[in-house]
């Protein structure tokens, strides 16, 4: 393995194989920048493109392009609450407090740091774990995916917010709306009133869009007020370091990478989720939690980390089983197989020098990334806001019905857009927190398919769900994450009684 | 004012009527639309947007090909705009059997097979049965006589739901086998693939083309493959046939207009795929991806396309999968 690192690094410092990564990495902060239009719809778009092309070349764009387009969704999402891409939503409950504090050089500083530290850190584990952590994606089968879904919807309490009925209101409203759509198991439609549009449910991405960039933009138009943000919210110089602090992030960074990679290794679960369940591991962990959603610069690290983390890592199934660990690792097999690089064990025997150089082109364009996100980037970016809001939220409609539109080519998911927009509108001024719904949304199906593939496969049997220990593992994990709060509060109560008495 | 308004209607529609036929010699004049009903970096994406560089070679002057996903609906969307788009050779999409097909012979699909004018078909890919490598069943005998011991135990993935073609092929194995078996869908091939390598389930259907690489690593075992003869690419695997099963399944990707498209058209875009296909440099791009090409001209893509809606129709006599 060492001696291909080292024939591939010639390669992959070739001036050429250099400009792909910085090519693909401008062009990834775009995409992932501009809302709806996602990293998996840009490498698409590239793929062909780059058919006469030299492998490695091609390989740089795209890896330049997944890593900063990861990055880009946070860029709005920290500057006008508007995530950029799906992943990107948990980034805005603290990135968009900061911003609101006038922090937001220093908010955008802490994502794209955390971002690089997510991405190296998942790069190396591709470079260097990619047998092993192989070896525990199979572990999973659908019991275990049910009982990860279930851990994922405990931990929702975590952001449940200050209403405790109305966020498990938001997380019932998620959990609904993912129950959209044809049944696998039985091949019933399931609230589709016959519409062919809504037989594989709402579009993931149409519904975090509508839900959380439209909201901000009616809010805008609301106020009118006819003058950008203040330039003195926006000073991108003189604030605080988040290179000269790493100390008080370390442990965040650490534990959301981790969380990261794991996400990114399992195909069965969804890339979205990392940053969820990365902040909310932040926030359950913190001494002062009440803080997180205030404009806590550790839950922008954490969703950002945890996003990073997701990157390289779900290219470890991807390339070694061909079993692509998230939607865009998808895409990047498609486009390996357009060179004619078949994934699979023996596409590290045959092809050595450019699956490891595609591996050091991830690590190499995580780093750029400081130079082209944290540099550049987020100062172009910034200036944006500084448009009247009478001109801005207009521009921001545009680009979400473009980039929405682009998913699937569809009028009706512009329709989903607008309608999910309004209600989320509503929602908001109701004081009902939009995070659980996305969490109910993306576990909800997840909890229900897997536990129905399980008890197929075993005949209804219930007690295949704990048949192997890491579904017992997951289990008695649930069990603590719902148990915990109950026993603190029952805890406190009872201190509280003698000094009462 | 309205008589000079209906003139002036009648004047243009005349005008179109005759730059019809002009219209065709020099086709195309304006971008071609492809529509793909799957998202984009799945396997009919690729093999869409690989051939369209070349057709658009093969076109000449200068001709444009936009590749459109329309995904959704395990593929009815896009089928349904190709079905209903105007005929005149600017929009044409893939369409995949027997996908395709199954939801016609249910009545469920806004379309017809007939609202189709086949142009070409690409790629056959046939059906395979898999099994861990720590899986007992060496043979779909194997198989067979397990599940005859006790029917209705052994579950078989496939990377669809109810009603797809994975399931249908399941459904006819189990007809001529006689035996019984449980289908569990996985929605897609990324995890019925990790849960067949992982062991969670005894066995799973996916097209041979998905099972390649893990076969030859020895992670998976064919079974059998539902082709007529073995493929030049795994030649290790017996077919179906071989084994006394008459299971001959998979799936095909062809490219297709909607019907009433002018014929000098049709003939223009037959030939660029089929000189597209022809191409070395497109050849060995497939050949190193192990693309399983299969041409069909037009006419006998359009006996294809028939001969799989018929064996559909008696399936579904027999076994309604839905």
């Amino acid at each position: 393995m060492i001696d291909a690192i080292i024939h591939a690094l010639p390669h992959v410092f070739a001036p050429a194989n250099l400009l792909a990564i910085t090519i693909g990495s401008v062009a990834g902060l775009v995409v992932g920048a501009l809302p709806g239009l996602t990293v998996t719809t840009g490498i698409a778009i590239l793929i062909p493109l780059t058919f006469g092309l030299d492998p490695l070349f091609a390989l740089g764009m795209m890896a330049g392009m997944y890593n900063a387009g990861s990055y880009g969704g946070a860029i709005p999402a920290i500057l006008m609450r508007v995530p950029g891409t799906p992943a990107s939503v948990a980034t805005i409950l603290d990135g968009y407090e900061m911003t609101k504090r006038g922090e937001a050089a220093y908010a955008l500083q802490v994502a794209v740091v955390s971002g690089v530290i997510g991405s190296v850190l998942s790069a190396i584990a591709l470079i260097l774990f990619a047998p092993p952590l192989v070896k525990v994606s199979l572990l999973f089968g659908p019991a275990e995916y049910f009982w990860l879904a279930m851990l994922g919807l405990a931990t929702i309490s975590a952001l449940l917010g200050d209403d405790l009925v109305k966020g498990i209101a938001a997380s019932a409203i998620g959990l609904l709306i993912g129950t959209v759509g044809q049944d696998l198991t039985s091949g019933t439609e399931r609230f589709t009133f016959g519409s062919l549009e809504l037989m594989d449910g709402f579009s993931i991405v149409v519904l975090l869009t509508g839900l959380f960039a439209l909201p901000p933009v009616f809010q805008m138009a609301e106020e009118a007020i006819k003058e950008g943000m203040s330039a003195s919210l926006l000073r991108f110089k003189k604030q605080r370091s988040v290179m000269r602090e790493w100390r008080y992030f370390l442990p965040v960074w650490l534990r959301s990478s981790a969380i990261g990679i794991f996400i990114g290794v399992m195909p069965g679960a969804a890339g979205s989720m990392s940053s969820f369940l990365a902040y909310n591991e932040a926030k359950r962990v913190a001494h002062s939690p009440e803080t997180f959603g205030q404009g806590n610069p550790e839950g922008v690290a954490a969703s950002e980390a945890g996003n990073g983390a997701d990157n390289a890592a779900a290219l470890i199934p991807a390339l070694s089983l061909g079993i692509p660990g998230s939607g865009v690792a998808a895409v990047i097999l498609g486009g390996l197989l357009v060179h004619g690089l078949r994934p699979g064990p023996q596409l590290f025997r045959d092809h050595p020098d450019i699956v490891y150089g595609f591996m050091l082109q991830m690590l190499l364009s995580a780093f750029l990334l400081f130079a082209v996100g944290g540099l550049a980037a987020t100062r172009i970016f910034g200036q944006v806001l500084r448009l009247p809001r009478i001109v801005l939220a207009p521009l921001i409609v545009l680009f979400v019905a473009i980039g929405v539109y682009a998913v699937n080519n569809a009028m009706f998911d512009l329709y989903v857009l607008m309608g999910v927009g309004v209600v989320a509108y509503v929602l908001e001024k109701l004081d009902y927190p939009q995070a659980p719904v996305v969490l109910g949304l993306i576990l909800g199906p997840m909890a229900e398919s897997q536990l129905r593939l399980s008890l197929t496969i075993s005949q209804g049997d219930p007690s295949a769900l704990v048949a192997s220990w890491v579904s017992i593992i997951l289990a008695l994990l649930t069990a603590i994450v719902l148990v915990t709060p109950l026993y603190r509060s029952w805890r406190e109560k009872r201190q509280r009684k003698p000094a009462a008495a | 004012m309205k008589r000079i308004f209906r003139t002036g209607l009648m004047g243009m529609a005349a005008a179109i009527a005759l730059s019809g036929s002009a219209f065709a010699a020099d086709y195309p004049t304006k971008p071609i639309e492809m529509i793909v009903a799957f998202a984009p970096g799945g396997g009919t994406d690729v093999a869409a947007r690989s051939i369209a560089s070349f057709m658009e070679k093969h076109l000449g002057d200068g001709a444009r090909i936009a590749v459109i996903n329309k995904p959704g609906a395990g593929g009815e969307i896009g089928w349904t705009a190709v079905a209903q788009a105007k005929p005149d050779g600017y929009t044409i999409g893939f369409i995949n059997v027997p996908a395709i097909n199954a939801l016609v012979v249910e009545g469920k699909a806004k379309f017809k097979m007939d609202d189709f004018q086949p142009i070409a078909n690409l790629v056959y890919d046939p059906g395979v049965l898999v099994v861990g490598k720590n899986s007992p069943f060496k043979s779909v005998k194997d198989l067979v006589e397990a599940a005859k011991e006790k029917p209705g135990t052994i579950a078989v993935g496939t990377s669809g739901a109810v009603g797809s073609s994975e399931h249908i092929t399941i459904l006819n194995f189990e007809r001529l086998a006689g035996i019984k078996l449980t289908h569990a869908p996985f929605g897609g091939t990324a995890p019925v693939r990790q849960a067949v390598l992982g062991g969670h389930i005894p066995a799973a259907t996916m097209n041979l083309s998905e099972a390649l690489q893990l076969a030859r690593e020895g992670e998976i075992r064919v079974l059998g493959v539902m082709s007529e003869e073995r493929s030049e690419y795994l030649k290790d695997a017996p077919t179906f046939r071989e084994q006394g099963y008459d299971v001959v399944a998979g799936s095909s990707r062809g490219i297709a207009a909607p019907k009433g498209i002018p014929a000098e058209i049709v003939a223009k875009l037959e030939a660029a795929v089929d000189k597209a296909l022809k191409d070395p440099e497109y050849l060995e791009a497939a050949k190193k991806a192990e693309i399983p090409l299969h041409y069909l001209a037009s006419a006998d893509y359009k006996a294809f396309l028939d001969k799989s809606t018929a064996d559909l129709e008696a399936t579904w006599k027999v076994s309604p999968w839905r």
